[in-house]
């Protein structure tokens, strides 16, 4: 397809494209209604418009719901509708779980199934509103290794945090994820400022990114303001 | 007749099968007193619900006929329009859905959201009608309103939230909190007809107290005197202002209240019937348009206004124990008795003699009817769909596009007595429901109907047999293929035969594109007379003629624009037939060059499946070419959305059974046209010939 996200989309300042042998694991964490799907969202788009598959898990959200944010993101930051651009619906598939019934197992099964029957094979993963306050670091390093063996390209969760809970680990992670940003190559962290939106690198696994930099959004859009 | 519209309810109730809307429905006619027993649906004393009227329906557990009945909720005109349940009948659905202003949209308290729930949520939000939520049957086992609530949210993507609390589950249900008025609802009485308000059951006053504090925060964000009056606390807050919140945002589509009960047990419909009337919108606090055929279908808003001229739209034909009734919804203006209203498709004048509003068990007749009512009249030979009005306007209700149909199937009649009913019954269906439609095919003398699914068809087929009785064999169903071009291309051929006496001659040039909306445009750019006048629609008329038959696989051609800029003509030889002809060559030649394809009609399928049967029912789709959209999990259910060929579909319920031991059930929606893959294009282009060949 060769085409990409408008190049305000924020993941070019990231070179976070999806690399070529470890696969990259990232997390971008806010709290609620700040736009975290969006920047997934984003993610995907560009991986879909480079021609990979990106299978995107919503965890408590519906299926209608998730294919709005495409449409939607696409038509505003691109001026694009998603129907038009030939072979691009083939690239997503969209899973979505009630909260309490989403697992590894129950992903691992249901990701075999579709590679199994040939059905879709993702290059890229995207698991949006992760429970990290209820699942142990032992179920996420399960997920984790399950990606690796799979071969993916990149993972990217979603962890909301809340005002409340002021705990943070050395560089920065606020929690549900304090203790386990080890397991991420890349986190990003989103927070409101003055009539723009935050986006602060705390990690990053390319050398050409400086991490502690921060990229000023406009809330509209998710796209780096001009200037 | 000036009548109070704020106090008109035209409504809507949509299910899932099963879920209990005819149940729900007999109640409410009930307790609005039209009906003076309650009949158990598929009862004992055979006489069954009064809405669904139709013998075939019931057999099938599928409503088909929208009828509309009246009833009266204490000084609340309600008009319940029956909303076909099945998608198949794409244009009655949106018609039913054009005439009615706000829903309520029924949910099992134990399955929650299904296949048909989506499809049926999906088509109220494309024609923006305001709803409630029903979940029904609160007394089965594993009942579970909070969850059927967060099943809405997620899956339907509505800002749902309950208003009410039950008082027991399952077996216990015995009654429900009320969170605005904080006061505990029973329903005494043999049909739960004695409402007793009592104080909220001690044990349950936190939890009720904590809802409501949530539901008023969010409702706040309707009303801005709510929003103030909270600032004060929530303890006094004038009931009125909640209702007038929650009510702004259902009308806007922001909102969507959650009640509760069971229909069955006679628990929580006239709370139903409350929300109906504080909830849902009259027919002035929503904007209808009209279509003005004099400004190119230019929409307007109707006016509602007695004094201003008539706009009435004629929703639904039926041929009923009362003889042919045509039901309407008037817009604006008034219809009394003995007028004479135009009929604006046709322009024919019409007279009514008779109107009269249908209740459950009677028929009233009436002398007149204004804004906002939904009545029958009688004897009023017109379609479905023919919008009527008073002389000096020209609006219609509904635009003329009707959507193509996407399947067709051979009917040979037994013989000659049931020759003569099916063409009766033809006549008949084609006037009620335009996206049916019937054709003979002159190659083989057959007759075709065709239409928009293949349940469809089997209705009128049935229908067929046993209103008309009319035996026919059916052949087997064929996808309704369309040809299209990619690109443009340029023509220019002449036409020219000299046999005998005088010959014919005519050259025109030109150019072919595609075009996305529409299927043929005619586009006249001929200056200095190189075509004659007489003969550019000559030129139009062998275009159109080409695109009867495409040459790729006999389809129809869609979405072509023909210009022609130039020709030439011949004084003698030149005539309308030899343009014509030569236009067809021009076609043929601009065609193939324009790189035609075969395009096929694409559906959208809901599965709905145990979750041990995704997998393999995945695969299923996967094999039918179909690309799976989503899937969503919640424990033990699935729903798969998808889109698939129709050709792919045939059989599809039988597949469906066997993989899953006749757990999962499934439900289709026209979506769209797409080009076929080359393999199966290919294929459909080998059996074309090959049919030319011996045909
Ligand atoms: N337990 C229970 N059963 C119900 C309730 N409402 C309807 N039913 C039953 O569910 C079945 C389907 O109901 P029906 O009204 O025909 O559903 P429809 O297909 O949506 O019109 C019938 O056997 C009804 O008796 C209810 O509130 N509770």
């Amino acid at each position: 397809m060769g085409s990409q996200l408008n190049e305000k989309a924020p993941l070019h300042a990231l070179d976070i494209s999806a690399s070529t042998q470890d696969p990259s694991i990232g997390l971008v964490i806010a709290r609620a209604g700040l736009g975290k799907t969006a920047i997934l969202v984003q993610f995907a788009l560009d991986n879909m418009l480079q021609g990979n598959k990106v299978l995107h898990v919503a965890i408590g959200a519906g299926v209608e719901k998730t294919r709005t944010w495409y449409e939607d993101l696409l038509r505003t930051i691109n001026g694009e509708d998603i129907e038009e651009i030939p072979g691009i619906m083939k690239q997503r598939m969209i899973m979505t779980f009630q909260e309490s019934s989403f697992s590894k197992a129950l992903l691992a099964e249901r990701f075999n199934d579709l590679v199994d029957q040939d059905i879709f094979s993702p290059d890229c993963l995207i698991i949006d509103d992760y429970d990290f306050e209820n699942c142990s670091r032992s179920d996420l390093e399960e997920l984790i290794a399950f990606i690796k063996e799979r071969n993916l390209q990149m993972a990217w969760f979603s962890a909301t945090s809340h005002r409340e809970d002021d705990r943070k680990s050395a560089s920065g992670v606020p929690a549900p994820c304090n203790e386990i940003e080890d397991l991420f190559n890349n986190v990003l962290f989103i927070s409101p400022a003055e009539k723009e939106i935050t986006l602060d690198i705390l990690k990053s696994d390319s050398s050409k990114v400086k991490v502690g930099t921060s990229l000023h959004l406009d809330p509209s859009t998710m796209l780096i303001k001009k200037g | 007749m000036n009548k109070d519209l704020s106090k008109v309810r035209n409504i809507g109730i949509s299910a899932h099968i099963d879920s209990g809307k005819t149940t729900l429905t007999e109640r409410i006619l009930f307790y609005t007193n039209r009906i003076h027993a309650i009949h158990e649906v598929r009862g004992k004393d055979g006489v069954g619900a009064t809405m669904d009227s139709m013998e075939l329906e019931r057999e099938r557990g599928i409503t088909i006929q929208s009828a509309a009945t009246h009833c009266t909720w204490k000084n609340i005109d309600i008009n319940i329009i029956d909303t076909p349940g099945h998608v198949d009948f794409t244009v009655e659905v949106e018609r039913a859905l054009r005439v009615l202003d706000g829903a309520v949209l029924i949910l099992d308290s134990v399955a929650g959201v299904q296949s048909q729930s989506i499809t049926v949520n999906r088509q109220m939000t494309r024609y923006n009608v305001p709803r409630i939520a029903f979940i029904n049957k609160c007394d089965r086992t594993g009942a579970n309103p909070y969850k059927v609530t967060g099943m809405l949210r997620d899956k339907l993507d509505l800002n749902a939230h309950l208003v009410q609390m039950p008082i027991g589950l399952e077996a216990n249900l015995q009654g429900m909190v009320d969170l605005i008025l904080m006061k505990a609802v029973y329903f005494d009485g043999d049909n739960g007809e004695n409402i007793r308000m009592e104080e909220i059951p001690a044990e349950m006053a936190d939890e009720a107290a904590e809802r409501r504090e949530a539901l008023l925060e969010e409702v706040s964000m309707y009303s801005e005197e709510l929003m103030e009056a909270l600032l004060e606390g929530s303890d006094n807050i004038d009931p009125a202002l909640i209702y007038s919140a929650i009510r702004r945002g259902t009308i806007d589509l922001e909102f969507t209240p959650v009640m509760m009960g069971s229909a069955y047990k006679n628990k929580g419909v006239q709370l139903l019937l409350e929300a109906v009337e504080l909830f849902l919108p009259s027919p002035t606090d929503i904007t209808n348009n009209a279509l003005d055929l004099n400004d190119g279908e230019k929409e307007f808003a109707v006016t509602n206004n007695p004094e201003d001229p008539l706009i009435m739209l004629a929703f639904k034909l039926e041929d009923g124990r009362y003889g042919q009734l045509t039901y309407v919804r008037t817009y604006q203006g008034e219809l009394h008795k003995g007028d004479t209203v135009i009929n604006s498709r046709t322009g024919k004048k019409v007279r009514v003699g008779r109107l009269c509003r249908m209740h459950s068990d009677e028929m009233e007749e009436i002398d007149e009817c204004g804004s906002g009512d939904i009545v029958a009249l009688f004897g009023v030979d017109c379609a479905s769909g023919d919008t009527f009005t008073t002389e000096g306007i020209n609006v219609s209700m509904t635009s003329m596009h009707i959507p193509e149909p996407v399947i067709s199937l051979a009917i040979v009649p037994a013989d000659n007595k049931a020759q003569v009913n099916m063409s009766k019954a033809l006549n008949r269906f084609t006037k009620e429901d335009p996206t049916f439609k019937t054709f003979v095919d002159h190659e083989t003398g057959e007759t075709i109907i065709s239409g928009m699914g293949e349940l469809h068809l089997e209705v009128y087929i049935e229908r067929m047999k046993r209103e008309y009785q009319a035996e026919v064999a059916v052949g087997a169903p064929q996808v309704a293929y369309r040809e299209t071009i990619s690109q443009h291309a340029d023509f220019n051929y002449t036409h020219k035969k000299q046999t005998g006496g005088s010959g014919q001659f005519g050259r025109v040039a030109g150019f072919m594109e595609p075009m996305e909306e529409g299927d043929y445009e005619f586009v006249d750019k001929i200056v200095g007379g190189s075509i004659p006048r007489e003969f550019i629609s000559s030129c139009d008329k062998g275009f159109q003629k080409s695109m009867i038959k495409g040459a790729l696989c006999g389809a129809p051609i869609v979405g072509v624009r023909c210009t022609v800029n130039d020709g030439s003509f011949h004084a003698v030889d030149s005539s309308d037939v030899a343009f014509q002809l030569a236009s067809a060559g021009a076609f043929r030649e601009g065609y193939m060059k324009a790189k035609p394809t075969i395009m096929e009609p694409i559906m959208k399928v809901a599965v709905e499946v145990p979750s041990e049967f995704q997998g393999p029912v995945m695969g299923s789709i996967n094999q039918r070419r179909g690309m799976i959209i989503g899937t969503n999990e919640d424990g033990s259910y699935s729903v798969i959305e998808a889109e698939v060929p129709l050709s792919e579909m045939f059989g599809y319920s039988t597949n469906l059974r066997s993989l899953t031991q006749g757990k999962a059930e499934f439900t289709m929606e026209f979506a769209n046209f797409k080009p076929v893959p080359k393999s199966v294009g290919d294929e459909l282009i080998k059996k074309y010939e090959e049919e030319r060949k011996n045909g």
